[in-house]
């Protein structure tokens, strides 16, 4: 029997169809549908000049809009073979890792709820409105932030907000060390998701997984540990697991958000001073540059004609991993139940997906362009 | 009798429904937001519970993308009288940056259904659209029902 999910369903946040083929309670395999998001971001920014662009590039995903627009202008600032002051590296660092502690615990909230285990759900999201304050003090905004420019940030971060991100982190601290450990000691937490949605090592590679659902099938790899600022400046480690499930994908998240805390003391403590900004010339010219996206790597290729873009791709990260779910996780799964707790531990973000070049296996490539999408309807 | 008691009870427990029809899902995480212990939506009486099929307040965000234009229409249908419409971020009110030459996208919700009421904001801060859907949900279904009689 098949079994629909979506595009409208209690248990998605966001337009998507999760087609389950079943016998009895067991799921066999699983198919998703996309096109219900897709706007046609790229094609809008073609011949625009990157202020015109910037802030699209940011609406490409609500959760991690600032990853976005990071991405966007250091390739911007690669074309031009110059880079940000060094106060404003590490003011996108701390915006780009309070984003990533805000969009790991919305991620586990969403998983938790999806576990009906309302208690942590609640937990989950209640820290969150603490690191949201930390965003809105920073950048005076709480989702689209806007405050990337090619050549650094649009305004510097004050003392005093500096400080009181800090004693919002202690507090945090002090909320957040609980939960992991709930999580993994919980008898009933770990009957549902230890050994659930189980994905291997060769199974991620040929999927091509990334981020935190690759690292938890034994990938280490982490594109934080070779951007120019991580890599030179910030002392921290690639958190990854083993075990390959739903709790290690969880776990991983939760260790992540460990790391990012420190990241963003080391980056306060040791703030250089100096401009947040600097003019920068673009020339004619090609770039492709990535960063490590809540969810995974996240790409942008950029051709510009000196002050238009001439074309423009954004790969996200979410395409590779539900395919990922779909294909290997969501195999000889238990139950209906487990396959949405399944889905939702991916972390899936439909918006970011709707504009991507498909890879089969065995590496041919199609575009998913507009023509597609009228066709599917 | 009867209908005034209908409308005491609909005013005390709504259920809504979140549409995203294709918008970036900051609007969405706000809503998200809400049911933090921070905001509490249920201490209000508002359930989320995103089935169309029993809901008396429908949530849109987003401008209606190519899939969503019959789509749309046909969940609306679902939802049972008396329901109020509310769409949340300047999306679905104008379609917003997505509105220009090249765009897949076909604003404004309210050609397609009939919308109650209509919050700005990219994305609204979650007390604005809390505010909104206690300003315009418990009345506005309450006496909506006495209408439909």
């Amino acid at each position: 029997m098949i079994v629909p999910i979506g595009p409208m369903h209690p248990g998605l946040k966001e337009p998507l169809r999760l087609k389950l083929h079943t016998r009895g309670e067991k799921v066999l395999s699983a198919e998703i549908d996309y096109g219900y998001v897709f706007r046609g971001i790229e094609k809008i920014m073609e011949g625009k000049t990157w202020q015109k662009s910037v802030y699209l590039s940011e609406r490409v995903c609500g959760i991690c809009s600032y990853v976005h627009t990071m991405t966007f202008v250091e390739t911007f600032e690669k074309i031009a073979g110059d880079e940000a002051p060094i106060r404003a590296q590490y003011l996108r660092i701390i915006a780009n890792e309070l984003d990533r502690i805000q969009s790991h615990l919305l991620a586990n909230s969403t998983y938790f709820n999806s576990m009906e285990h309302e208690t942590l759900f609640m937990y989950m999201l209640s820290a969150r409105e603490l690191i949201m304050d930390a965003i809105e003090l920073l950048a005076g905004n709480r989702v689209h932030m806007a405050w990337n420019v090619v050549g650094g940030v649009r305004l510097d971060a004050r003392e005093t907000h500096l400080k009181s991100i800090m004693d919002i982190l202690d507090k945090f601290e002090v909320q957040y060390n609980r939960y992991p450990d709930m999580f993994e000691h919980g008898p009933l937490l770990g009957l549902r998701s230890r050994e659930v949605g189980r994905m291997t090592e060769e199974q991620s590679i040929k999927a091509r997984a990334v981020g935190p659902i690759a690292r938890a099938s034994s990938i280490k790899h982490d594109w934080r540990s070779y951007h120019p600022t991580y890599k030179d400046h910030f002392d921290f480690n690639v958190i990854w697991r083993d075990e390959g499930d739903n709790f290690a994908r969880t776990m991983n998240r939760f260790d992540e958000i460990t790391e990012s805390v420190k990241i963003i003391r080391q980056a306060i403590e040791n703030l250089p001073e100096g401009d947040v900004r600097k003019k920068i010339d673009i020339p004619a010219g090609y770039a492709d540059w990535r960063n490590e996206a809540p969810r995974g790597e996240v790409a942008y290729m950029i051709e510009t004609n000196g002050n238009l873009i001439k074309n423009i791709s954004i790969r996200t990260p979410s395409i590779m991993n539900i395919d990922a779910c779909a294909k290997y996780m969501l195999k000889d799964v238990a139950t209906v139940a487990d396959a949405v707790s399944t889905y939702a531990s991916v972390d899936p973000c439909v918006a970011c997906t709707e504009r991507v070049v498909i890879v089969d296996e065995d590496g041919k490539s199609r575009e998913f362009d507009m023509q597609n999408v009228k066709v599917i309807k | 009798m009867l209908e005034a008691l209908k409308g005491i009870i609909r005013k005390s427990s709504i259920h809504a429904c979140l549409i995203n029809t294709g918008g970036c899902n900051g609007c969405d995480i706000e809503i998200v937001a809400l049911l933090s212990p921070r905001y509490d939506l249920e201490q209000y009486g508002i359930y989320f519970h995103n089935n169309p099929r029993e809901a008396d307040v429908i949530l849109i965000t987003g401008p209606v993308a190519e899939q969503w234009k019959e789509n749309l229409q046909r969940i609306y249908a679902k939802a049972p009288e008396p329901k109020i419409v509310v769409t949340i971020g300047a999306c679905p009110l104008s379609g917003h940056v997505y509105d220009q030459e090249g765009s897949a996208i076909y604003p404004p919700v309210r050609e397609f259904i009939p919308v109650d009421a209509e919050v700005p904001g990219c994305p609204p801060r979650p007390s604005e659209i809390l505010q909104a859907l206690l300003a315009v949900g418990p009345d506005a279904i309450a006496a909506k029902g006495r209408q439909s009689k």
